[in-house]
This record gives structure tokens, sequence and C-alpha cells, in this order.
């Protein structure tokens, strides 16, 4: 393994009440790479997803089973508190979701509240802005609404408030399957350039967009891993048949 | 045949309209019926009392037997039992609703709480003032008080306030919570930084209706705070007040001369409505501040 692992997962099971969605998954997610999860609806990818940052669990009646290992630490141990890993892994939403407060307020909500020491949050906000790529645009206007932005910004604003808490990993889950081209082409730009500094796991639907911007895809299948690799691999030469059918669009 | 087939649509047509005018002025009547029945209520009260409102009715107490002079003493004691209500059942309700919404798991105790808060909503106003006596006026020793009377109504619009809490903070989208909770603010901050102040305008509306409730109630605040006479303002929580509906009820009923007091009651029942008016005025000047940026 050439690059350092930061997530891996051990034969873990997911159940929302008796109903199974996740089937014995074990994988690993290597730092600094973007890694695409890609299969139709339902197959179990976002629920995927959400457990790593423990976010099922706001769910009544679901359950894990197996390991999730974070930097080689199980999150889902009893003494480990979900919020202090929600702050390490942050997510981005299929729907953009800023608060109604100001830009300014959007950004520094997270580390205000979560009584991280900011000596200078000015500086935090434009840093966060221009990681995001939306500090040119909003500058001037940073104490208005953000409801007032376009889908695309308002997108670029989650991201940026996501990253204002200077996570180790970012997961996003379908976050340009509400947006138009352009828009979605500046978020794939975006996310090639936040891959030096962070690890991405994303969900998407676009299969040209997992082959575009990951390193790595995983195929899911009605609750089952059914091929990880790398994502040249996966798309010129798969070894499972199912991911071929579903790459070239015969099911799916 | 075309023809008869033509005629048979237009027939139907013309019949279908028909059916269509007859519900929307059915549906129309209705409307304006409850117009002219609001509209006639109030111009009756303002037609009949309107003419015993002068500035020493509201700024002065009543006087020869409640037969001359004002009201004021009443006008302050709705005022202090209105707002005493409102401090404690707002803080308390909306904590209730909280809980309910967002801590619970969601199950059959939860649904047996909210059947409960549904059937407090349907007791007779009269069962919370005996209750207030017994409890807040005996039991407690708090005497018939401004305090008792507060507690009393506040109890009366309990369920109200946890209703409308209730749909206020499930009005509040699922994806806020989400987006606050993935940065890892933790559930409490996410409910008072986020939830709640997206909530608020939408508890108030419901407690307006609260509001209205509380200054018109005779029965709860007969045995726990209402005064048949005092002409000096309260010095304290525990002093009894006169109240509007309550003086309402004396000078229609068990007055010394009931039909002397006519136009008296009638602008005693134009100022209840204009006190409730005021309270709701305020919440609604409230709301709006707050609704300023708060949309989604």
């Amino acid at each position: 393994m050439e690059q350092e692992e930061i997530i891996r997962l051990n034969h873990v099971n997911f159940y929302y009440g008796e109903c199974r969605a996740l089937t014995d998954i074990s994988m690993r997610f290597r730092k600094n790479r973007v890694t695409a999860l890609i299969g139709p609806s339902g197959c179990g990818k976002s629920t995927l997803l959400r457990l790593l940052n423990r976010m099922n669990e706001l769910i009544d009646g679901t359950k894990v089973e197996g390991e999730i290992l974070f930097e080689g630490r199980n999150i889902y141990a009893p003494d480990v508190d979900p919020v202090e890993i929600r702050r390490k892994i942050g997510m981005v939403f299929q729907k953009p979701n800023p608060f109604p407060k100001t830009i300014y307020n959007n950004i520094a909500y997270g580390p205000r509240l979560t009584g991280v020491k900011v000596e200078d949050m000015d500086a935090l906000v434009e840093q966060s802005l221009r990681q995001a790529v939306l500090w040119d645009e909003v500058k001037d206007i940073l104490n208005k609404s953000a409801m007032n932005l376009s889908g695309g910004q308002q997108q670029r604003l989650c991201i940026a408030r996501a990253l204002a808490m200077k996570p180790d990993v970012l997961l996003m889950d379908e976050p340009t399957s509400a947006l138009d081209p352009i828009s979605t082409a500046k978020i794939e730009e975006l996310i090639e350039e936040l891959k030096k500094d962070y690890t991405i796991i994303i969900v998407t639907h676009n299969m040209q967009q997992a082959a575009r911007i990951s390193d790595e895809t995983a195929f899911f299948y009605l609750g089952n891993l059914v091929e990880y690799n790398g994502t040249e691999k996966i798309f010129t030469n798969p070894d499972v048949k199912q991911t071929e059918d579903y790459i070239t669009g015969r099911f799916g | 045949m075309i023809f008869h087939g033509e005629k048979m649509k237009t027939q139907s047509m013309s019949r279908r309209y028909l059916k269509q005018s007859v519900f929307f002025a059915l549906v129309r009547a209705s409307a304006l019926m409850i117009t002219l029945a609001l509209g006639g209520i109030i111009a009756y009260i303002v037609f009949n009392g309107y003419s015993v409102i002068r500035w020493d009715f509201i700024t002065k107490p009543p006087t020869d037997s409640m037969t001359k002079g004002g009201i004021m003493p009443a006008i302050v004691g709705t005022v202090y039992l209105t707002v005493g209500a409102i401090f404690i059942a707002l803080p308390l309700g909306i904590a209730s609703a909280v809980y309910l919404t967002e801590y619970a798991r969601q199950g059959r105790i939860v649904r047996m709480i909210k059947v409960g808060v549904n059937c407090l909503a349907g007791v007779p106003s009269v069962v919370f003032g005996l209750f207030g006596l017994g409890f807040f006026v005996i039991f407690l020793k708090f005497g018939s008080s401004i305090l008792a009377g507060s507690l009393t109504l506040g109890f009366l619009i309990l369920p109200t306030i946890i209703g409308a809490s209730e749909e206020a903070l499930k009005s509040v989208p699922q994806t806020f919570r989400e987006a606050s909770l993935s940065l890892g603010v933790s559930k409490w901050q996410t409910i008072y930084r986020i939830v709640l102040p997206n909530a608020l305008p939408g508890i108030l509306t419901g407690s307006i209706l609260g509001i209205g409730r509380a200054a018109g109630e005779t029965a709860p605040i007969m045995f726990t705070a209402a005064a048949f006479f005092t002409a000096k303002l309260p010095s304290s929580i525990f002093d009894e007040v006169m109240a509007l509906p309550y003086h309402i009820y004396v000078l229609a009923t068990a007055g010394t001369n009931i039909e002397a007091t006519r136009p008296i009651q009638y602008g005693t029942v134009l100022v209840l409505v204009a006190v409730v008016l005021g309270i709701d005025l305020i919440a609604i000047i409230i709301r709006g501040y707050m609704r300023r940026n708060k949309r989604w």
C-alpha cells in the first residue's frame, strides 16, 4: 500500500429496524485520495457514507455491527463521542443547506460553537471561502443572508462551512445532483484542489463524474460491495461482470 | 348523430357549469356569513359601548357601587394576569415541546403524552379554576392573588402553547439539524442556536391564540385571583386584582343596579377586546421582527 489508510471498515453490517441495508462490508479508504461510491439507488452507498460520521444514528431503530476504524480507533466504541468524530469528518449534503444566517455566520457557526480557539475569525472565514473558491464572489456581501446565493454558490458555501472545522475527511453525498452543469464543473474542480489537503469520499449517481474526479471507485449493489478498484481499472476493465453491466448502462 | 352528441356535450357542460356556480355561491355565502357575524358582534359592542369610553373611564377606578367611574384596576389586573400566564406557560410549553419533538424516542409513551396534552386542552375552564383554588390558593397558600391566577391561566393555555410549539419545531427543516450536527455541534447547541430561533415565529403565532384565551377567561380567575372590587392597584404578586372578564360578569349578574350599568358593561367588553388585540399586536410585532431574514 503506497499511501496511508485513514478509514477501515471490518465486516460492517447495518440495519434499519429488521431490514439489512449493508452486508459484510470490508474496505479501506486512503488518505488524500478521492474515493467515489457508485451504484443504483437503494444500494446502500449513502447509508455507508453516513455511517462514517455517525449520522445514521439520528434515525431511531438503526443498528451497526462490525468495526469502523478512523485512524486506527473504532468510532463506534462506547467511549467515543459522535460529536468528536463529526468535527474530524465533515459532510456536504445532496441539497445545499446553508443556515438562514449571514454568509459570515454560516462559516463561523461551527468553530464558534465547538469551542475551537480561533485567534482571527475573519481570517478563518476568508481562508475557508477561498478554499471553496467562493471568496471573490461573496467578499463584499459577507453580512448578507446566505439564502440569497444561487444553488451552486450555496453548495460551495456549505463546503466552506465544513472546511472551517478543519476536518481530516470530507464526506460528500451527491453534492452536485441539485446543481446546473456550470456549478457542477466548479465543484468538481474544487474537489480536485481539495484532495491535496483532505481525504474525500463522494457518493455520486453520475458515472462520468466518478470517472473524472476519483482515484478509486467502489461499486455497490443491494447492500453489497461488488467491486473496489482504481477508478481507471473499474471504468476500462472491471473484474466483475456486474460492474461492467452497470457502468455500460445495462442496468441500474 | 353528431349533432345529437354535440348537444349532449353542451348540456353536460352547462350542467357542470351550473353546479360549479352553485357551489361557489355556497362557499362565498359561508365566508360572508362568518365575516358578517364577526363584524356584527364588534359593531354591536362598539355601538353600545363607545358612549362610556372616555379618558376617565380607563384611568379611574369605579365609584358609586360600580355604577359610575372607570375600570382602570380591572384593565391593570387583566394585563398582569395575562402577561403572568404567558411568562409561566411559554417557557414550560416550549420546553415540553422541545422534549417531545427533539429528544423523546417517538413511540407509545410520547403518543400517550400527546393524547394527554390534547385532553387537557379540552378540559372546561372551570375545572382549571377549581384546581387552582385547591392547589395554588389553599394548598400552596398563595391566597387569591395574581400569582395563583396567572399560574391557573398558564396551565389553561399550556396545551395550546405545546401544540403550537410542536408544530413550529417540526416545520424547521431536518436539513438544518443535519447540517449543524455534521459540523460536530452538539444536539443541545443545535436546538438552541438553529432549531429554536427558526421555530420562534411559529411558536408566537400559536401563543397569540393562548393570549386571547387567557385574557378572556372568567372561570379560572373567579376563585384564584379576581376581586369583586378593589380601588387600589396591586403592590405585589400576592395581591388580589380586579379583572375585565370578571368585572363584566359581576356587572351583568351581581351588581346592585344591573340596568344602570349596561353601558359600562359594553364599554368594559370593548376595552377587553382592545386589550387582547393590543397584546396580540405586541406578539405580532415581535414575530415580524424575528422573521426578518428567516426564509428557506
